[in-house]
């Protein structure tokens, strides 16, 4: 169906053909579905990962598929109305870490939900400083807070560009408990308000993303607008996973340097802090399993053909799908550290 | 020498129909650029980098432009960008001036397409420079300044300025958004109203809510006198267009292109903000300032060179920084990214061919714009021919639409359109101002972001004075607003007062 | 001096600045108001009188009430169909004929017709624009 519309638009959108859509040849799932998504945008990763994954499974199941960029709360709203499957939510960690930093609005995907298979990684969450900073390494700024010097790390609150800085002060604790108070948030908006808290001195550290921040690392070191990452918190088994090339200058050896264990930020005294921004279904609980287990079966034969896989790559997603019951142990045992580290983090030592 | 090989039949044909279907979208009450721009984007993968682009780049001039249409013949704003066209369009079209108000405006908006596609094309670096040197402490002297136009748009000075406020509190209802660097908590929400304004008011309903439904509320109040004063659109002799009209408005064009171009560069102003500029300056040095909002040409120039300046200018931080200067160009990355093109500040040295391709869609769009637009005037202008009782029941549906999918299908928008409709039909009677009141609240949020981070990151009030020379220049031309303003509304007081 | 101007702002509470910023102000200019205008609100009275007086109520009221009771029923007639938009189009096409015959003067064949046939052609068309070409989601 997706093609067909595709090239009717592509026809200036004044052609007047139009095929009623087919009988639905999927036997539990309805022939209408709609696919709402966490993010108001439809230009960001999260809009991106629920189209290509919209695309194959209505060919897979011959069904029409819409992705509607209604945002957080509005698409838990839209899925919490609907147990017959007609609406089915796309989002990522943000989902439950919202939760987990108590944003209103953001209700607790494990409870009163049930959380899909997963489908993609987005492995591009970093953190950069200015090209002339004097911090090298990740040690250098646990090292400085220990001194004393405060460091200010530009995030926006509330979830995924959260975690990280969360990560960093538990890590400032374990190095020189009372250190994490001399990491501190500069609490900004989207991407470009982070670089902006750069340019004009108001930070020493900012939460990126290897795709939007890779050219201002490219830049020469007397341009102001130059950054160079510090850490880039993917697991590296997910980095090893993508292209070779890597993104712009930055190889896939280049990105190992910069993620764990290279480039250490602790967890535990034994274990390493990563974050993978993982992408996946929530559905509505008194959904019929019947119908989460044809997603399940779709989703696999899809992964089993591999188209979609060359398709995530070339927009630098890497592909990681997991049926329902692995998906949501994993995820909830993510929700749970993560979860462990801000309670303690929130706790005076 | 493979230069201009992106310019097929394809690539032509794509930038003719996007420009149309935009200009079509911009013309629906309700209905934006950045929907047009959001519905294709998908298509952009099948079709390459630079068809693809073509496609988009047609829509987003065209869903620009195509505002003015209604805004001019129904004092409905297609989109928000064209809200301060009404003020003056919507005047000249009641006194039988509607064909030559499009005229002006369409020549308006070429000319600010024009010129701001120039700038994107000779300095884009150099401008994304200047645009970092701007903190919150300027953008927000820079939406004070556009604020200051609630105070000149007001009949009476006193109750157009609560207006104007109360816009701005209407536009804190709900979350204190975390994606513009807000807590996500929530403020001003009524006790138990959680569940559906929690995000708040959209701007969209808001606006069709106001000066859609209420047009029409107001119209069946009155019992829906037949409409002669609509069919007298038609040209009478001394209304016809001249290019005369432009004499003396070269400096109103030339600054409201470049004022419009500017607001784009600068990310998170926002695109509704370039014409309410555009629109201040142009009153601010008008020799006669009253006339603005009354159906003075000068009003609609600036209004329509400044949000078609927009266009090339919120390509300039899209192309030298990665960073979106609206939310149509916003999208745009989507079709970099689908096609695995960074956008960043290599980009155009690392993929010239695209950017001439870019540069050419632009120019031809703009020019596409300019022909379907000029000589479907006529045509256009017989919308309002139409009887009342078909009109009406129709652009009611449309503004459901609009205001239903702006967000993707919230049934909440919908009767946000409806409460603000009965808004809009009250407010005349309380003797609230609705121009006023909404510049308030589609400049509010902004406004609060700005001042709120300003204090946050320098820990003083002072630094609004001192944190640079822009930030001084932003002040002059504030005050000079603001007396201006003042003087005008004492001549207007003195002169009511020897009237009686 | 500069540190008249200090100003420690709690991010947990910086929601709340603005918008009592903005209320202070609205509560000053509502009082000079209530005291430059205390005339006109006096007489308000009359003048909601004389509103209501001269207005069409049947085209007014009728208009809210339709209005009401489309936007009511748009989203459960969709739910019989989910995501298909079919909601909008079956209570668009009524909705769209009543507002007309609502607002029309001479209710004969010849006005009725053309009307009749606007509210079936332009919520169909819409419809299958919104829906299918443009893949967008209609109640």
């Amino acid at each position: 169906m997706k093609l067909t519309r595709r090239t009717i638009l592509a026809a200036a959108c004044s052609a007047a053909v139009l095929a009623q859509p087919m009988a639905a040849a999927a036997q539990d799932l309805p022939r209408n579905v709609r696919l709402v998504i966490g993010s108001n945008s439809t230009g960001g990763d999260t809009y991106q990962a629920a189209a290509i994954v919209a695309e194959a499974l209505s060919e897979r199941l011959g069904v029409n598929i819409k992705v509607d960029a209604v945002g957080p709360s509005e698409a838990f709203k839209a899925v919490g109305r609907d147990k017959r499957g007609t609406t089915i939510m796309l989002h990522h960690d943000q989902s439950y870490l919202a939760n987990l930093y108590g944003v209103p609005g953001n209700p607790d995907p494990f409870e009163g939900y049930v959380v899909g298979p997963s489908l993609t990684i987005n492995p591009g969450n970093a953190y950069l400083v200015p090209k002339n900073s004097p911090y090298q390494t990740m040690d250098d700024v646990l090292n400085a807070a220990a001194e004393g010097t405060r460091v200010r790390v530009a995030i926006q609150p509330g979830g995924v560009s959260e975690i990280g800085y969360t990560a960093l002060r538990n890590a400032a604790r374990m190095n020189a408990a009372g250190s994490e108070e001399n990491i501190v948030p500069v609490n900004t908006g989207s991407q470009s308000d982070k670089n902006q808290a750069m340019f004009d001195g108001l930070a020493d550290i900012i939460n990126g993303s290897i795709q939007a921040n890779e050219q201002f690392a490219q830049l020469p070191d007397d341009d102001q607008k130059a950054m160079r990452f510090l850490w880039i918190t993917a697991t590296p088994e997910v980095l090893q996973q993508g292209p070779e090339a890597g993104v712009g200058n930055l190889t896939r050896a280049d990105m190992l340097q910069y993620a764990a264990p290279q480039t250490s930020v602790k967890l535990t005294e034994t274990e390493d802090f990563t974050f993978d921004k993982r992408f996946f279904l929530i559905y509505n609980k008194d959904m019929d399993p019947a119908q989460m287990q044809t997603v399940d079966d779709a989703l696999a034969a899809i992964y089993q053909k591999g188209d979609i896989q060359k398709r995530m790559l070339e927009a630098f997603f890497i592909p990681a799908y997991l049926p329902m019951t692995e998906s949501a142990e994993l995820l909830k045992g993510k929700r749970d550290a993560y979860g462990a580290i801000i309670e303690a983090l929130k706790a005076p030592q | 020498m493979d230069f201009l090989q992106f310019l097929t039949p394809m690539y032509l044909f794509l930038i003719f129909s996007g420009t149309l279907v935009g200009i079509i979208f911009g013309a629906i009450p309700g209905m934006t650029a950045t929907m047009a721009v959001a519905v294709c984007l998908p298509l952009t993968y099948s079709l390459g980098l630079d068809n693809g682009l073509a496609l988009l780049l047609g829509l987003y001039v065209g869903g620009i432009s195509g505002g003015l249409v209604p805004a001019i013949l129904l004092g409905i704003p297609g989109t928000p960008s064209s809200i301060t066209t009404c003020f003056d369009g919507y005047p000249m079209a009641q006194r039988g001036e509607g064909e030559k108000a499009l005229r002006i405006g369409i020549i308006s908006s070429l000319v600010g397409g024009l010129i701001s596609l120039a700038a994107l094309f000779l300095f884009a670096p150099a401008l994304a420079e200047f645009a970092i040197k701007f903190s919150y402490v300027e953008k927000f002297l820079i939406i004070l300044f556009a604020l200051t136009v609630m105070a000149a748009l007001s009949d009476n000075m006193l109750l157009g300025i609560f207006s104007g406020f109360l816009g701005i509190f209407v536009s804190l209802i709900g979350v204190y958004d975390v994606t513009e660097g807000g807590n996500g908590q929530y403020r001003l929400i009524p006790p138990g109203t959680e569940y559906w304004l929690e995000g708040g008011f959209s701007l969209l309903p808001v606006l069709i809510g106001l000066f859609g439904l209420a047009t029409i509320l107001e119209g069946a109040e009155a019992g829906m006198p037949k409409g002669q004063s609509l069919k007298d659109i038609k040209v009478g002799e001394h209304s016809r267009f001249r290019w005369s009209v432009f004499k003396g408005q070269v400096v109103n064009l030339v600054r409201s292109s470049s004022i419009g171009t500017f607001v784009g560069i600068l990310p998170g102003v926002g695109g509704s903000a370039a014409s309410i500029l555009s629109y201040t300056a142009a009153k601010t040095a008008s020799k006669d300032p009253d006339s603005f909002g009354k159906g003075n040409p000068a009003g609609i120039i600036a209004s329509e060179s400044g949000n078609n300046g927009l266009t090339g200018g919120a390509l300039v931080p899209l192309l030298s920084l990665g960073i979106p200067g609206d939310s149509t160009t916003a999208l745009l990355i989507g079709a970099f990214t689908l096609q695995g093109i960074q956008v960043g500040p290599l980009f155009i040295g690392n993929n010239p061919g695209t950017w001439d391709s870019m540069i050419v869609a632009m120019l031809l769009a703009n020019l596409v714009m300019f022909g379907l637009m000029y000589f479907a005037i006529r045509w256009l202008a017989m919308v309002v021919a139409v009887p009342k009782h078909i009109l009406f029941p129709v652009i009611l549906m449309m503004c459901v639409i609009g205001a239903y999918t702006i967000n993707y299908g919230i049934m909440f928008d919908v009767w946000t359109l409806l409460i603000f409709g009965i808004v809009g039909w009250l407010a005349p009677k309380l003797k609230l101002e609705i121009a006023p009141f909404i510049i308030g609240f589609i400049l509010g949020p902004a406004a609060e972001i700005y001042f709120v981070k300003s204090l946050e990151s320098f820990g003083t009030l002072s630094i609004f004075f001192t944190k640079s020379w822009i930030a001084l220049l932003l002040w002059a031309l504030i005050i000079g607003s603001v007396v201006g303003s003042a003087m005008l509304a004492r001549r207007k007081a003195q002169g009511q007062g020897a009237a009686a | 001096m500069a540190d008249l101007f200090q100003v420690t702002v709690d991010f947990d509470r910086s929601h709340l600045i603005f918008p009592r910023l903005i209320g202070i102000i609205l509560l000053l200019l509502g009082a000079a108001i209530a005291v430059s205008h205390r005339q006109a609100i006096l007489n308000s009275g009359r003048m909601w009188a004389q509103t209501f007086g001269a207005m069409d109520k049947p085209r007014f009221i009728g208009t809210l009430i339709l209005t009401v009771i489309y936007f009511l029923l748009m989203v459960p007639v969709g739910d019989l169909w989910p995501n298909t938009g079919l909601g909008f189009l079956i209570c668009s096409i009524p909705f769209v004929a009543l507002i007309s015959i609502l607002y029309m003067h001479e209710r004969d064949a010849r006005s009725l017709l053309p009307a009749l046939i606007v509210a079936v052609v332009g919520p169909a068309l819409v419809w299958w624009l919104f829906t299918y070409v443009f893949a967008l989601t209609l109640p």
